[in-house]
């Protein structure tokens, strides 16, 4: 009994621009709406604290640093690339478990995993010829990582485990396994510091520019390879099928269990990949501080879009865009670090609150019920058509 | 430098390097240090030599510093915030003050990374904006400073607490840690300051020992808190502690812990779990005296010794006036080490060309570390304690008193 | 009944005009009703005819873009359903809106508006109260009873209780039979008889033609949108209405024809399994079903069936007994084997376990073939081959459809379920177990889906049928099972088989089983 019914006349398809509007509208609006946020909050805190000069242009000064540190010349546009690298990898891991109804918020720790693997693997081979250390290196890495979503996966199939409670805690196993490895048997012996040797010939390849490592192209092979996953395969279809609706994908006969399993595994596959692309294109050696917040920005990346990963790449070079400029920011504007984290908080924040949005904005799907809406968009598994 | 200067009146009557209390005077000659070679284990046992290279500006108090205010400086922390009321915020007021002695009148920006792996990309931006010093705080930091002096010979690079250098002959960072470069000759752009907390812990540790009696506690136990076993002079604050409480009272039970293994959050960054962790400390150990080594997370360990009416110790800076009332109502002193003073004094070197490169220690001999101001709190301590903080001193500047242990100094050991 | 007080009295409730349109839809065009005092009045019309936007709008939750809604004569706005239901207008919704873990009495005084002036519940006084509405309708509830633990029939009385707690004048009730036995639906009519024998007014929504004409004091049938008639119950039969709501005529008993059976494809043994909970629900069944003919299972919900079929088609492990199929053994085969296999099975609730509503309706009408040619070569898909059998599928089934790629979710239910009739029946089968396969749809729909399952009988495939339709098991079974408290209680010739005997069987499992528990006891 919906309005849409198989009564209705056979309506035209919306035109191409309508169709994109629908589905960039949420995103940018709520991109627009956090920087208008962003904006009040660097007024409000000028007025708050005392001792500085009060400059009512002050946002815009911060902003227009924040585009340049991202955008303004090849190396800040290389420097974006690299931070957005890891944010691909970590955002199709947490996109595609989303796909199978599955909430990988472990991805910090798959990410802390796989770099782990790609670091051991990677100064075991330090001499080894570039290629065959940087495969094997990466491989490590990916397999690390795996194995770390694979244990809530097998766990949540066999004994019905919630995955969010478990990813979580092997966030913190994985700080502390790598802290004990990085402090203890990987530790250079001489160095008063905890800090591995460096990978050696297996760091990635700059491509681009200063910093622009090979990674970089494995994101984008990574985004277009996991699309084709979801939506060419029969794999994908099985995923898909079983986040959408678990029951009826048992009753066509789908493995809900198996794919669980398979789905971790791959997802913590993808975020050790992330951990791995650091780690090999970035610091390529590992101390114990090593750690970024990827792992949970992934998270933000997936949601804002909305688990498609094409829309991966662009949501993560946005928030890759915001951290590499941030230290322009902070130069020019003087505006902590703070701000950026400001801003992907209220993204999330008006990501939640996007039915809403969508009402406000009128778009169509409003219709197809605030049940479903609120079900899946809170996973962020958008029906795809 | 009012921090500072403060700081050095405990001393005052006994110290004897200072001639007089403005921040131009007390500048230790670091400029005029030669090269050391890094000592490997522990900091105060190093040969200083700083110490031989004694005060010849400090004998003439230098009316100004060479001027240079088109000099572009940068200042990079370690992850966290620039205000821990520790030393990523006073090795920033130290940049600031250098910059304002020599006639910079641009603010001194500063950048906070957010996670290890962006060190190298924010020390970048200084080096793409064309900054003409960049200075890197902490330990975390080393390899990537290295990396990026070598990678631009012509900007001066200056590293706290990054010691020993440790470097290839063709000065690139040395993942092996041979050690096989001369910092001097191979990478002279690059200066590193480090400090021998040990010696301040140890100034603490005799303050902690005659805490609330005015006089040796008989059978008293005192407690520590370090933020993680990873951070060597968070260990050396801790050993000193120990050596200097036990000077005075052999029979003194000395308890330590550390929040946590790793460099999580938890470590130096978490007021509220730092105090959570600290009650559970109070309670389990009961100490008299509590001294925090764990940055802002150090900061929730004070809280909960006032709130447990035992007393606190302070670190790195004097904590009794960074952290201000009502905070710092239980804080009897603190084991400072003079960030401050040693990155400005780095600056107005560089503006004079006399910054030299390689480690340069900051220790008793030098004015690198003291024992803060007991403030308020003077009238619990008699003049026993400040003879045998005075006699301390005198045996760390003379180079004899051990105050840390000959095996692994700054090596955690459970 | 109440004809004669019609006229002179205005209307308690009046809907004149209403039009609501949604993008490229007109849900209502131009709706005029007219609900007299103490009237039973029914709203007939397909799924998607528009009724439910119709109540809507009579609820608040749609505004009508034309047209106005008059209470007692008086031109009203009604700005929500709170607005609504302070007007003295409740609505009885087909899935009901309790707690289930909440008991009747507390399920009652839920969200009641006049609670709102008041810090503390007077709960004695509001038991006492639901008591008395009770006896005063006919029957005695308990107010201190878990709602979950009552029966559907009874679930829905603490609805309508609470409806007239809020001293409800108008009454909707959108499709109330659907879930109820006939034995439970000739009680709430008695329910709603008093009702409005007391002067309430009743909006009765359905598609069930017979009991329309049994319950209603008049009847409004809606078609696209559109009054297309207002008929007396005396002066009307079900094929007349049947073809005013459909819009052409409509065969409404299919004719089932001679069955030829042949030998057995099903034969169950001994079988037994649990719920979910890990209670016994099939507690031994022997059944065998042979090729060509329909077997069906009447039974009151609850009784195991859902648990039998799920073992059948391999989606839950018997504990005990045998499942076999064309003599081979089967037990406990995955549901992908025994869909290989030739079984094909239409699940009871088709959001749920049939289709997958947000994915496009080519994707649903694979969803259990995806990974075989044309559509997939090994783990890759082909999008083309999909939606070219998509389209010829649509074509076959009727599927009224504006494209294959459409999602699912935006069909009508009676498109829905001829998708997932048209994935299913669209080979060669051995079985066809069809679980509820026509509920909540319209005669249109019914008819079409009880075709295919007769030309698949007369294919000789073996069908196995599970309802709680009686009449649907009655109209197209060649031998009935009564399945009650996880038994095949008696098997009963299609042909031959009395409504009342098999209704009395499905509530009380038969005479004989009654002597045996009188045996077992004494």
């Amino acid at each position: 009994m919906t309005k849409r019914s198989s009564l209705a006349p056979n309506r035209p398809g919306p035109s191409k621009v309508a169709r994109a509007w629908e589905i960039l509208a949420v995103p940018v609006v709520v991109t627009l709406l956090s920087l208008l946020v962003g904006a009040v909050v660097i007024l409000g805190s000028e007025l708050i604290v005392t001792g500085r000069k009060f400059d009512p242009f002050l946002w815009f000064t911060a902003y227009a640093a924040l585009v340049q540190g991202a955008f303004g010349g090849t190396d800040a546009i290389v420097s974006t690339l690299v931070y957005t690298t890891p944010l691909v990898f970590g955002g199709l891991a947490v996109a595609f478990g989303f796909k199978a109804g599955l909430f990988n918020i472990g991805a910090q720790g798959q990410f802390l995993v796989g770099a782990l693997g790609a670091v051991i693997v990677g100064v075991a081979l330090a001499d080894a010829p570039a290629p065959i250390a940087i495969v094997a290196a990466t491989m490590a890495g990916i397999i690390a990582g795996g194995l770390w979503g694979f244990i809530p996966g097998f766990l949540k199939a066999v004994s019905g485990a919630h995955e969010v409670v478990s990813t979580i805690m092997l966030n913190y196993v994985a700080v502390q396994l790598l802290a004990a490895l990085v402090s203890g048997p990987l530790k250079v012996p001489k160095s008063p510091s905890p800090v591995t040797y460096d990978v050696g010939n297996a760091a990635y390849p700059i491509v681009i520019g200063g910093t622009g490592h090979i990674g970089i192209i494995l994101a984008i092979v990574a985004a277009g390879f996991v699309w084709w996953l979801l939506f060419r395969t029969t794999w994908g279809f099985e995923i898909r099928s079983v986040g959408a609706n678990p029951d009826a994908a048992r009753y066509a006969g789908m493995r809900p269990k198996l794919l669980t399993i398979a789905t971790m595994t791959f997802s913590g596959g993808l975020a050790g990949l992330a951990g791995t692309s650091v780690l090999l294109g970035v610091t390529h050696s590992m101390t114990s501080a090593f750690g970024t917040t990827v792992g949970f920005d992934s998270i933000a990346v997936a949601l804002l879009a909305r688990s498609n990963p094409i829309g991966v790449v662009a949501a993560a070079l946005l928030f890759g865009s915001m951290r590499a400029g941030a230290g322009l920011m902070q130069i020019n504007a003087g505006i902590p670090v703070e701000l950026v984290d400001v801003l992907q908080a209220t993204i999330l924040l008006f990501l939640v609150a996007s039915p809403v949005l969508r009402r406000v904005l009128r778009l169509r799907g409003v219709q197809a019920g605030i049940a479903e809406t609120a079900a899946t968009n809170a996973l962020g598994t958008e029906p795809t058509d | 430098m009012r921090i500072r200067t403060r700081g050095f009146g405990v001393l005052a009557g006994f110290a004897l390097i200072v001639s007089a209390c403005s921040s131009s005077a007390t500048a230790v000659p670091i400029a005029t240090a030669a090269p050391t070679t890094a000592p490997t284990t522990a900091a105060s046992t190093a040969p200083a030599a700083t110490a031989s290279a004694a005060p010849s500006s400090a004998a003439t108090p230098a009316p100004s510093f060479a001027q240079m205010p088109n000099l572009k400086i940068g200042v990079v922390t370690d992850i966290g915030t620039l205000d821990d009321k520790g030393y990523n915020e006073f090795s920033f007021k130290g940049a600031q003050d250098g910059a304002i002695a020599i006639g910079v009148t641009d603010p001194v920006p500063s950048i906070v990374p957010k996670d290890a792996s962006e060190y190298a990309a924010d020390i970048q931006q200084f080096v793409s904006q064309k900054y003409d010093v960049i200075v890197t705080v902490g330990f975390n930091l080393t390899a990537a400073t290295v990396s990026a002096a070598h990678a631009n010979p012509k900007i001066r690079f200056v590293g706290v607490d990054q010691s020993p250098e440790c470097i290839t002959p063709a000065g690139a960072n040395d993942a092996a840690f041979a050690c096989k470069g001369v910092p001097a000759t191979a990478l002279p752009n690059y200066t590193s300051l480090y400090f021998a907390e040990d010696q301040a812990g140890y100034l603490a540790g005799i303050v902690a020992a005659y805490a609330d009696k005015g006089a040796p506690t008989p059978t008293g136990v005192i407690g520590a808190i370090g933020g993680t076993t990873l951070c060597a002079p968070c260990v050396r604050y801790i050993q000193g502690y120990g050596l200097g409480a036990k000077s005075v009272n052999p029979a003194i039970v000395v308890k330590s812990a550390y929040v946590t293994h790793d460099f999580s959050n938890a470590a130096f960054n978490d007021p509220a779990g730092g105090k959570a962790f600290a009650q559970t400390f109070i309670q389990a150990n009961k100490p008299d005296v509590l001294f925090q080594v764990a940055g802002k997370t150090g900061n929730g360990v004070i809280e909960a010794a006032c709130a447990a009416n035992i007393y606190g110790i302070g670190v790195d800076v004097d904590q009794w006036l960074s952290l201000g009332a009502p905070a710092n109502a239980c804080i009897i002193t603190s084991a400072e080490k003079h960030v401050e003073s040693a990155v400005a004094q780095a600056i107005e070197s560089i503006a004079g060309g006399t910054l030299a490169a390689g480690d340069i220690l900051f220790n008793a001999k030098n004015d690198g570390i003291s024992a803060a101001d007991f403030h308020d709190k003077a009238s619990l301590f008699g003049p026993a304690v400040t003879t045998a903080l005075q006699t301390a001193l005198a045996a760390m500047q003379a180079g004899t008193l051990q105050t840390c242990p000959t095996t692994g100094c700054g090596v955690y050991a459970p | 009944m109440t004809d004669e007080t019609g006229p002179t009295l205005a209307p308690a409730l009046e809907m004149r005009g209403i039009t609501k349109r949604y993008p490229g839809v007109i849900a209502n065009d131009g709706i005029s009703l007219q609900v007299r005092p103490g009237e039973i009045h029914a709203l007939l019309g397909e799924n998607g005819a528009g009724k439910t936007t119709l109540m809507n709008v009579l609820y608040g939750l749609a505004t009508p873009d034309e047209g106005e809604i008059l209470l007692d004569g008086q031109p009203v706005a009604i700005s929500g359903p709170a607005d609504a239901i302070a007007r003295g207008i409740n609505m009885v919704h087909q899935h009901f809106m309790l707690v289930p873990v909440l008991s009747v009495a507390e399920n009652i005084l839920l969200g009641d508006e006049t609670m709102a002036n008041r810090i503390f519940l007077d709960r004695r006084e509001a038991r006492r109260r639901i008591v008395e509405l009770g006896r005063r309708f006919g029957f005695e509830i308990d107010p201190d009873a878990k709602v979950g633990s009552l029966s559907v029939g009874w679930q829905q009385r603490v609805e309508i209780l609470k409806a007239l707690y809020r001293k409800a004048r108008i009454l909707v009730l959108d499709e109330p039979t659907a879930v109820l036995t006939p034995q439970e639906t000739e009680e709430i009519f008695g329910v709603l008889r008093r009702l409005a024998g007391e002067g309430h007014s009743i909006v009765f929504i359905s598609h069930k033609l017979y009991e329309v004409l049994e319950i209603a004091d008049r009847i409004t049938v809606i078609r696209r949108g559109r009054v297309v008639g207002e008929r007396l119950p005396s002066a009307t039969d079900e094929d007349d209405l049947a073809e005013l709501m459909v819009g052409r005529e409509v065969q409404l008993t299919v004719d089932r024809g001679v069955s030829h059976p042949a030998g057995p494809v099903l034969q169950i043994r001994g079988l037994e399994a649990r719920d979910d909970r890990g209670q016994a629900a099939v507690r031994g069944v022997d059944l065998e079903v042979r090729a060509g003919e329909i077997f069906g299972i009447a039974g009151v919900a609850g009784n195991g069936q859902d648990e039998l079929v799920e073992a059948i088609v391999g989606l839950r492990r018997p504990s005990a007994g045998t499942v076999s199929l064309a003599g081979q053994d089967v037990t406990g085969r995955s549901p992908r084997k025994m869909n290989e296999a030739g079984v094909a099975y239409v699940p009871a609730d088709r959001h749920r376990f049939g289709l997958i509503l947000s994915f496009p309706l080519a994707d649903n009408l694979v969803l259990t073939s995806y990974y075989r040619k044309p559509y997939a070569r090994g783990i890759v898909r082909d999008p083309k081959a999909i939606l070219r059998d998509a389209t010829t599928t649509i074509e076959r089934y009727d599927i009224r459809t504006p494209a294959a790629t459409v999602r699912a979710s935006t069909l009508s239910g009676g498109n829905q379920q001829k998708a997932v009739v048209a994935r299913e029946f669209d080979r060669d089968l051995e079985l066809l177990v069809l679980d509820q396969p026509t509920r909540g749809l319209d005669v249109g729909s019914i008819e079409f889906i009880h075709r295919q399952v007769i030309a698949k009988r007369d294919a000789g495939t073996a069908v196995l049928l599970v309802s709680a339709e009686l009449d649907e098991v009655l109209e197209m079974s060649d031998r009935i099972g009564v399945m009650f408290g996880g038994r095949i209680v008696a098997v009963l010739d299609g042909r031959t088989a009395d409504k009342n005997e098999v209704g009395l069987l499905m509530a009380t499992g038969g005479a004989e089983r009654v002597a045996a528990l009188a045996a077992t006891s004494a």
